[in-house]
């Protein structure tokens, strides 16, 4: 906690260096700090695609460095940084051709599998996949991003109320499709 | 017990999706291309504000000046008489500067 209120400190005088002393470096600085989770996030949205998740990050800091003196501090930094990265994923869907690359990957993904695989990690991907497309995005930033509901309903704009409700209901489908693994687990366990 | 065994599972849920989760990418030059595609800094121009002060001045002057309320009101300070023309321009101006400050604060507390 405390950790991240000090994160948060160093990038607001970041974020004044550049704006008052139109610092380059310190917004390079900005850049090298955040990349790393604004790519992750772009690259699992677009479920795995990292050359577009790439042009999406690029485009994600550059409109930040157009737009920071709109950075009002109600947010984290990084926050921001993921809301306008997301902003920018659903600008890409309606507009670009990934959405309908996708599609066609979702078509591969529908044909019959070549043997059952019985890996744990893979059966919880497959899961994923299952859940509605509000859940996986819900559970990606309030997880597996580690945000509070708070900043994945700032990220996502949504209501807080719809970001609790998928992210619960997205777990419950989990816990039942991956219930198999957990009873397996104990029965293991117990001789 | 059965919510603890709930928070349990739910705990394990959490888990294997953070398991499976790859964290941070690596740079590998993606900072060096961002930084190299940055364009310069557009500075807000100052002149559209300066521009709306002066000619919002110069307007409110005119309509100010020409009507018999201010006049009246001049005159009545002239000679040490709080007319009831002085006391609303005063009112009108004490109200404006109020105003004024409240909006400055305001914006200054979003900055």
């Amino acid at each position: 906690m405390a950790d991240s209120a000090a994160e948060a400190r160093i990038d607001q005088s970041l974020v004044a260096r550049v704006l008052l002393g139109d610092d380059r470096r310190a917004f390079e600085q900005l850049v090298r700090r955040h990349q790393g989770m604004v790519r992750a996030q772009l690259c699992r949205l677009l479920h795995g695609d990292q050359a577009a998740a790439d042009d999406l990050a690029q485009e994600t800091f550059l409109l930040a460095w157009r737009k920071l003196d709109q950075f009002r501090s109600e947010a984290r930094f990084s926050t921001w940084l993921h809301r306008i990265a997301y902003a920018c994923f659903l600008q890409a869907c309606r507009t670009k051709s990934w959405a309908a690359r996708h599609a066609q990957d979702d078509a591969m993904e529908h044909l019959p599998e070549p043997a059952p695989v019985m890996d744990l990690q893979l059966d919880l991907a497959r899961a994923m996949r299952h859940l509605s497309t509000a859940e996986q995005t819900v559970l990606l930033h309030c997880v597996q991003l580690g945000m509070s509901h708070d900043e994945a309903a700032y990220v996502l704009a949504m209501p807080l109320g719809t970001v609790k409700t998928h992210a619960t209901r997205g777990k419950a489908k989990l816990k039942t499709w991956l219930s198999a693994w957990k009873q397996a687990a104990s029965e293991e366990t117990v001789p | 017990m059965n919510r603890n065994y709930e928070q349990e599972h739910d705990d394990d849920i959490d888990a294997l999706l953070r398991q499976s989760f790859d964290g941070p990418v690596a740079d590998a030059g993606f900072c060096d291309r961002v930084m190299q595609q940055l364009p310069p800094r557009r500075r807000r121009s100052t002149w559209p504000l300066a521009a709306g002060v002066l000619a919002g001045a110069v307007l409110c002057s005119l309509s100010v000046f020409t009507s018999p309320l201010w006049r009246a009101a001049w005159q009545g300070w002239l000679v040490g008489q709080w007319s009831t023309s002085a006391l609303v321009m005063l009112s009108t101006m004490a109200a404006m500067s109020l105003l004024a400050l409240g909006w400055t604060l305001a914006e200054a507390d979003d900055r």
